[in-house]
């Protein structure tokens, strides 16, 4: 199978180059070989569990963070905001 | 014997007894630390000054005749994916090199309120992908027990500090066997608990259907103490469960009479070091002579196990760090023209190449028309695993194999080699798919005076049952706690 | 022969919670910048979702209220995509089980009052982003996080609308069942309901044509706005011989057209999967029960009963209907059973509406009482006032805790149907119109009314009109 390196990288917001793209995907292709030895198994699986049910939480407010300490660590603020490049839907 | 050599529950008692102060241990861990810690390098962050003044207000408390927790005073180190307020949380990644988390994590909370004393932050495979620590960003830690090979991982740093006494215990996290695999290469005891029976809320998510924090230290005792006084319900993580009664509660000298052995043939194969199987063999053995009973069983998805924990963790972890983007917090790559470049140069430049191919990998599995024929498989054959482990434990109360397939390997041995170092996962893997908990304790050397592991497997919520059977090998083999010369 | 449209909409409405559906931070709108905000909302690392039990409850009250079947256990899905606005890189919401499907709603849609049934596919519970703050005097853009993790609800029709008169009557029935259930603010200005449209056209008897989804549709009048030119613009390519293609566009409301978004090529890989840092979502049949007794009358359905029951137009049905705490009031005031429902719809579509208007007020903050504005209605059927003291007396009561008789009293607002006094009045009005009287003679017996209003004036507005004219037509009469 073909897996196209770059287009998965695309989608994962990671730069790759040719070298390293061919190295990313032989090193797939032997990941999925050994995937594709798991043998086909009956489709009965459910994505939900109701013998184990969520517990809720209750809508009561907890205090918020302070501002300077919740972006203490963020690489670039102005009026208390986080910086980005500028984004255009 | 010095302060750091010693048992957590010995020092406890000592504590009590004003045979030593807080501070006191908590000075020789830290001399200990400068005496070895540049051979072993499993810190990276240490914290002596807060540690030391930690020590002194739980000294002053047994002064004053306070009645304290039984970790009060105790050195724990934390691996470096658990977060701790003001204390730097790097998750040995370039991309959160200087992040401090506002917020500790509920494990970190619970032994705040038992008075504990952390050393610091220790090392791991970036983000917790690995089983050598070599995938740390910043350092390569030492086995202590021989400085050339690896600690194992990813809590290489956790086992590795308190094999070398620079802690008296840790904590660790474990995805597909991060706790036990490094337990046994370093010839400690260590708990992979149900998976709910810990908080995960603070600890950076890799592969959150997986992922738990657990104990490593020298002793059942101690491992079973600090398991103690970590789990439990959290209301801030959904997935934490309410302890069943049974499951806070145990006796270790209950012995093994009429407990049920089971050893699954597929984890004794062809891929597990002849000596491993030997001592796991010898082990089981003598428990058999101790009054249990042993019968061979077959846990026959074992063999795919290891690929539907690739696809079911990599699909999870490239969601996980997907929120590593340069934009809240953590590394941002400099002189970005737009946003997708901000993107692709910061996880680029900020993530290791492990990392990387474990986000690519669940990129794919879970991408358009891939999802059915890779993840959903996975996930059937995830529910498959489960419903082998229950019909086994039907017939048996505990599983016993090897932890590991082969003791310590040389630092940049399997570097490179991604399937051999895959296949390192295939005896503990199975445990987290089906959400179980294991122990894994000493049991024995090779010919190379490397420790061997055995994994002590149990169903749900049965970890009091492990630590009896633990302890009564612990008794039977002469005990485990031995510091390495250095 | 003529096009049709088809349209689907997807309405998206914020939740009036008092926390956000994953953490305890207030949803509040409007509070300074990053302030409504804690770890967990803001994706930092380790941290976890804990789901609000009220936003589950929100939205099968919802589900019931658009008769959807409720699907007690289900769970939460992760969609992933990079923006900045989005923390965690992914948005918490559910893919293939939601919390409701399979549902309808009848819309009004002529005056008639006949409706017209769209399918409701699924209601589902997610998270709101965050907002980008756009500066024209500086090169980047800025990050507010408030909004991340205000829980919305999702509601997705079936492309069952057939005209913009269609899509409208559903967003407005929509709406007012979300104030109605009390589960949203609806407001439009805040952004706490936007909705996503797609169009597509065709011929009836042919298939339906090849779907474009519309964003950024920030208002209800917007999104009719959208539709009328997204059908046209597919048209008028149709007519040229030209074909549609399936992509995404972005409404522009300012400029009133839209703009290529991305085509079907780029369509995003959301790579859905199951949430796994939440369990399965498992809700008692008592309490879907429970939310489905505790639903109010509808709006639709009462739209329906005002015409049926009451003889109410629907314009006037509708009114009432749209602004709650009126409909609320109107109710109280048909349950004394003092006078007829079209009166009371009058006078508080009339002369109170207009008042709270110029005071910008609720009628929960004034002083009249469903007691006092029956009471004041009663005077005028009686005849002990008319309707233009009504007004006066309305005045009074609204901000005061006067009854209507003391107004009347004080005022002296009382009609006069003393026939002597009355007469006199009449005579004078005869004597001073003599032009108007030989008129009437003549024929022309509209000047009754001019002459009754010269009396009403002399009476300074307290003659009986019924009375003065019954006097001046018997004075007439007698000359």
């Amino acid at each position: 199978m073909k897996i196209d390196i770059m287009h998965l990288a695309k989608l994962a917001r990671l730069r790759i180059d040719e070298s390293e793209a061919a190295k990313f995907e032989q090193e797939m292709q032997d990941i999925i070989e050994m995937v594709e030895q798991i043998p086909e198994l009956a489709d009965d699986y459910q994505d939900v569990d109701p013998n184990h049910p969520m517990e809720l939480r209750a809508d009561d407010i907890r205090p918020s963070f302070r501002r300077e300490e919740l972006f203490a660590n963020a690489p670039q603020m102005q009026a208390g905001c986080v910086v980005v490049p500028k984004t255009v839907e | 014997m010095e302060l750091y050599s010693k048992t957590a529950t010995d020092l406890a008692g000592m504590l009590r007894q004003k045979q030593c102060s807080a501070v006191e241990i908590a000075n020789s861990v830290f001399d200990r630390m400068d005496a070895v810690e540049d051979r072993v390098k499993a810190y990276l962050t240490v914290e002596k000054e807060s540690a030391l003044a930690q020590a002194a207000r739980v000294d002053e408390k047994l002064a004053a005749g306070e009645e304290l927790p039984p970790l009060a005073g105790i050195p724990v180190a934390v691996k470096d994916n658990i977060c701790t307020k003001g204390v730097r949380t790097t998750c040995a990644s370039k991309i959160l090199e200087n992040f401090v988390p506002p917020y500790n994590a509920t494990v970190v909370e619970r032994l705040k309120e038992q008075d504990f004393v952390m050393t610091g932050k220790v090392n791991l495979d970036e983000f917790a992908m690995g089983g050598s620590c070599e995938n740390s960003a910043f350092q390569k830690t030492a086995n202590p027990h021989d400085l050339a090979r690896v600690p194992g991982g990813s809590s290489g740093g956790s086992a590795a500090a308190v094999a070398a006494g620079e802690a008296i215990l840790s904590l660790g996290s474990d995805t597909g066997g991060s706790i036990r695999q490094p337990s046994s290469f370093c010839g400690l005891v260590g708990l992979k608990p149900t998976y709910g029976a810990v908080s995960r809320y603070g600890l950076v998510a890799f592969a959150s259907s997986l992922d738990q924090i657990g104990p490593l230290g020298r002793s059942v005792e101690d491992v079973a103490m600090l398991y103690r006084a970590i789990c439990g319900r959290d209301p801030m993580d959904a997935t934490s469960a309410a302890l069943p009664q049974a499951a806070a509660s145990w006796d270790l000298e209950g012995g093994v009479r009429g407990l049920r052995i089971g050893l699954p043939w597929e984890y004794f194969g062809e891929g597990v070091e002849e000596p491993v199987k030997a001592a796991v063999y010898r082990a089981v053995e003598e428990l058999k002579k101790a009054g249990a009973e042993v019968k061979e069983i077959s846990l026959g998805s074992a063999d795919y196990a290891v690929s539907a924990y690739y696809i079911i963790s990599s699909a999870e972890a490239s969601s996980n760090l997907a929120r590593f983007d340069g934009v809240k917090y953590g590394y941002r790559a400099p002189n970005c023209e737009g946003l997708t470049e901000l993107y692709e140069r910061t996880r680029s430049e900020g993530f290791g190449a492990e990392v990387k191919r474990r986000i690519m990998l669940g990129t794919f599995v879970l991408s358009s028309g891939y999802y059915d024929a890779y993840y959903k498989r996975a996930k059937r054959l995830r529910q498959r695993i489960m419903g082998e482990y229950e019909d086994a434990f039907a017939d048996c109360d505990v599983v016993i194999t090897p932890t590991a397939p082969s003791t310590a390997y040389k630092l940049g041995e399997r570097v490179g080699d991604i399937l051999k170092m895959y296949a390192g996962d295939i005896c503990t893997v199975t445990v987290n798919i089906a959400g179980l908990p294991a122990l894994s304790v000493p049991c024995g050397k090779d010919e190379n005076n490397l420790p061997i592991g055995m994994q002590l497997i149990g169903p749900k919520f049965s970890e009091g049952r492990l630590f009896q059977t633990a302890h009564t090998w612990e008794k039977l083999c002469g005990g485990f706690n031995a510091i390495p010369t250095l | 022969m003529d096009y049709e449209m088809i349209v689907g909409l997807e309405v998206h409405a914020e939740l009036k919670t008092k926390t956000k559906i994953y953490c305890g931070c207030k949803n509040e709108f409007g509070a300074e910048v990053n302030t409504n905000c804690c770890p967990i909302c803001t994706g930092m690392p380790g941290t976890l979702p804990t789901l609000n039990e009220k936003v589950v409850e929100y939205a099968i009250k919802m589900g019931h209220a658009t008769n959807c079947s409720i699907n007690r256990i289900c769970k939460q899905d992760r969609k992933n995509y990079f923006y900045p606005d989005l923390p965690k890189a992914y948005q918490i919401s559910q893919f293939d089980i939601p919390l409701c499907e399979h549902g309808y709603l009848d819309c009004i849609v002529n005056e008639n009052g006949d409706t017209k049934r769209i399918g409701i596919t699924r209601i589902h519970i997610e998270e709101d982003a965050g907002k980008l703050i756009h500066d024209d005097s500086f090169a980047g853009s800025l990050v507010d996080f408030n909004r991340c993790g205000v829980p919305l609800i999702e509601i997705v029709s079936e492309p069952d609308i057939r005209s913009v008169v269609e899509a409208k009557a559903y967003l407005d029935t929509i709406k007012s069942i979300l104030q109605y259930i009390d589960v949203s603010d609806c407001k439009m200005q805040e952004g706490s309901i936007r909705c996503d449209v797609n169009v597509s056209v065709h011929k009836p008897g042919e298939p339906f044509g090849t779907r474009v989804e519309m964003k950024n549709v920030n208002s209800f009048s917007g999104a009719c706005r959208a539709i009328e030119y997204e059908a046209n613009r597919q048209i008028e390519i149709l007519e040229q011989g030209g074909e549609i293609t399936q992509e995404t566009r972005r409404w522009d409301d300012m400029k009133g057209c839209n703009f290529l978004l991305r085509s079907k090529e780029d369509a995003q890989d959301y790579r859905y999967f199951p949430e796994p840092d939440l369990l399965t979502i498992v809700v008692e049949q008592e309490t879907v029960d429970r939310l489905k007794a505790e639903l109010p009358e509808l709006p639709n359905k009462k739209i329906k009963r005002y015409m049926e029951e009451y003889g109410l137009p629907h314009f006037d049905s509708n009114l009432l209907v749209e602004n709650i705490a009126t409909d609320r009031f109107f109710e109280q005031c048909i349950a004394l059973g003092v006078c007829p429902p079209k009166a009371i719809a009058n006078w508080l579509l009339g002369d109170v509406t207009r008042i709270l208007h110029e005071k910008n007020i609720e009628i929960t903050e004034t002083s009249l009482t469903p007691e006092k504005l029956t009471d004041m209605i009663a005077l005028i059927t009686k005849g002990t006032i008319s309707n233009t003291a009504g007004k006066t007396v309305l005045e009074e009561i609204i901000f005061s805790d006067k009854l209507p008789e003391d107004v009347v009293q004080e005022k002296g607002l009382a009609q006069v149907s003393d026939t002597s006094v009355l007469e006199e009045i009449a005579k004078s009005v005869l004597a001073a119109n003599a032009k108007a009287v030989e008129d009437y003679k003549g024929g022309k017996t509209n000047v009754i009314g001019f002459l009754v209003g010269q009396c009403m004036r002399q009476s300074k507005g307290q003659g009986n009109p019924a009375v003065l004219k019954e006097i001046i037509l018997k004075l007439i009469a007698a000359e």
